[in-house]
């Protein structure tokens, strides 16, 4: 069932048509103004990043949330690792209840859609937040969390197998007529297994991949650098893990998967579009510039204009090198 | 808010191990107020950017003071005239003056001379009398500079000054108290001052209220963002016991 990492030589094709860059693309039943958004908890709900250019925003998932209000984990949250940080918020955040009534009607205003991020400690929480989200306007589809790493119940533990995955996202279907997105934990025996589970349990996109969990230490101390002692590592230093998983999920569904995972410009967003996904989600790279979105669309138009189209079967040498022609992506069009 | 890329323009020494570094940044310099922060970006450097508060505004600069406490801080101290770092500012919620208290004491521990010149220069613009009570470990290690119609020392070892932290040199009446420095100095200060105001350091990511990354717990239970609504607080209003030093990989504690 599992395809050996090395051996897999099918080409890196994209798995459904290319983003079409002339206009907004459709992806998951979403309607995206550019193939970029923001990563939920890396833009807040929206209103408290400064200096980002707005029209470069394909879309937004805002910071997961709960039924209820919650404090988040204690301090320190936050621990910088080589080329990434490692995070213990603990989903700190108003309940759905604030979201609707504070947030949605700014939502509804905005030219880009956004998603809300759902976290449960059970099956029937996610499906509660999902029938509460359904028909309110401002709120464009969900993206069901089952990779939170930091929350002592639910959340990640959902995303590890596929029974429990799919019973999540079967749960939220049948309680919402808005798109489902399943964000993905890399924290899996079996990725492409979940993947499936999602997509058959009626998941319309999957957003691949959420945090790997890590762990950091104060030599001095002896105690863990995290008030939650463990946390989320994300940022540059997992874009390869990223990529690759983002590309055994595209390969084992057939809807659309949104690439995430280190993205810092629009080199690293093209690795993801080339792995197969339709669309891909900045996140870490905000905290670092809050116009890290503006940046990587910027490059992305130069890119994929007809000069700047990657010379894809020939070089560099890849994966997909002995399968010429690899269709890759070229702004609206397909290049063969 | 701006994001600007700033090039270093001066640097001098003002204790021991410490400096300050002097970036071109006008548009942050006419708006800073004392007590708010830049968001400092290193590149080639660290992922993150590194908080600072500003020292001291003037015409185009914005200075910044520091020691080497670990990647950050040390790439820091390599720049040469001329490089430029991404300054993010200003940030956060300064020091409120209260002019009608006629006087006021800053009481700066370390490091935490910071965010006090800009906060004597702001007062005594004001009309307010300026008492900057400044603490170290030692001599060497107390700041060279100090702003304000007097000024009071302290050293842990007694080489300079009161023997003890600022706080035990902190002249009656102190008036409106500021603070800023170690997390346990501060924690005492707000039992003797619990209106003094108080800016905290904590670790940062965004530092534009984004991420949650910089919680600082309260004592009515809630987390506030240190990059938003700090990093100056009421020093009773938070729960010292679960407030956590910012540690830095690498460094002699």
């Amino acid at each position: 069932m599992t395809a050996p990492p090395g051996g897999d030589r099918r080409p890196l094709g994209v798995v459904g048509p290319a983003p079409d860059w002339g206009g907004p693309l459709e992806v998951g039943g979403v309607r995206l103004a550019t193939p970029v958004m923001a990563a939920s908890g890396t833009f807040g709900f929206g209103t408290e990043v400064p200096l980002c250019d707005r029209r470069a925003l394909g879309g937004m998932v805002c910071k997961g949330i709960f039924l209820e209000p919650r404090g988040g984990a204690p301090p320190p949250r936050i621990v910088e690792t080589p080329s990434g940080m490692l995070n213990a918020i603990g989903l700190q955040g108003p309940g759905v209840e604030a979201v609707i009534r504070d947030y949605a009607p700014l939502w509804a205003t905005w030219p880009f859609p956004v998603l809300v991020n759902l976290n449960g400690e059970t099956v029937e929480e996610y499906a509660e937040l999902a029938a509460r989200l359904d028909g309110v306007p401002g709120v464009s589809g969900l993206e069901v969390n089952i990779s939170c790493p930091n929350v002592h119940r639910g959340g990640m533990l959902f995303g590890h197998d596929p029974e429990p995955a799919a019973a999540v996202t079967a749960a939220v279907r049948a309680r919402t007529r808005l798109p489902v997105w399943v964000k993905l934990t890399p924290a899996t025996g079996d990725i492409a297994a979940v993947a499936r589970a999602c997509e058959e349990a009626g998941a319309d996109a999957l957003c691949a991949v959420n945090a790997f969990v890590g762990m950091a230490l104060d030599v001095r101390t002896g105690q863990p650098r995290l008030g939650f002692r463990t946390g989320g590592l994300s940022g540059p230093a997992i874009r390869p893990l990223a990529v690759y998983l983002a590309h055994r999920v595209a390969q084992a569904v057939r809807i659309p998967v949104i690439g995430i995972g280190g993205i810092t410009c629009a080199e690293d967003a093209m690795e993801f579009l080339l792995a197969g996904c339709r669309a891909v989600q900045v996140g870490t790279a905000t905290f670092v510039d809050p116009n890290a979105i503006g940046k990587v669309v910027a490059g992305l138009r130069r890119r994929l204009s007809p000069e700047g189209a990657p010379p894809a079967p020939e070089a560099p040498t890849g994966v997909g090198r002995r399968h010429s022609p690899v269709r890759t992506v070229a702004g609206d069009r397909v290049v063969e | 808010m701006h994001d600007l890329q700033a090039p270093l323009v001066r640097r001098r020494r003002v204790a021991g191990d410490v400096f300050v570094l002097g970036f071109r940044a006008g548009p942050i310099a006419r708006e800073v107020r004392a007590g708010q922060f830049v968001n400092v970006l290193l590149r080639p450097g660290p992922l993150l950017r590194r908080p600072f508060s500003v020292y001291r505004a003037e015409g185009e600069l914005v200075e910044l003071v520091l020691r080497a406490v670990g990647e950050g801080t040390g790439r820091l101290l390599e720049l040469r005239r001329g490089d430029r770092v991404g300054l993010l500012g200003p940030l956060g919620r300064g020091f409120a003056l209260d002019p009608t208290a006629g006087r006021v004491t800053l009481v700066s521990g370390g490091l935490g001379v910071a965010p006090m010149p800009m906060a004597a220069h702001q007062a005594r613009a004001m009309g307010m009398e300026v008492c900057w009570v400044h603490g170290a470990r030692t001599a060497a290690d107390l700041c060279s500079e100090w702003e304000g119609d007097e000024v009071r020392w302290a050293t842990e070892d007694g080489s300079q000054g009161v023997r003890g932290t600022a706080l035990e040199a902190v002249p009656e009446p102190a008036g409106q108290v500021l603070a800023c420095g170690p997390i346990p100095m501060l924690a005492a200060l707000a039992r003797r001052w619990p209106e003094a105001q108080v800016a905290v350091e904590t670790v940062m990511a965004c530092g534009t209220g984004v991420c949650l990354g910089c919680a600082v717990p309260l004592t009515s239970g809630v987390y506030t963002r240190a990059c938003t609504e700090g990093p100056v607080y009421r020093a009773g209003s938070i729960d010292w016991e679960r407030l956590p030093a910012p540690t830095h990989r690498g460094t002699a504690p």
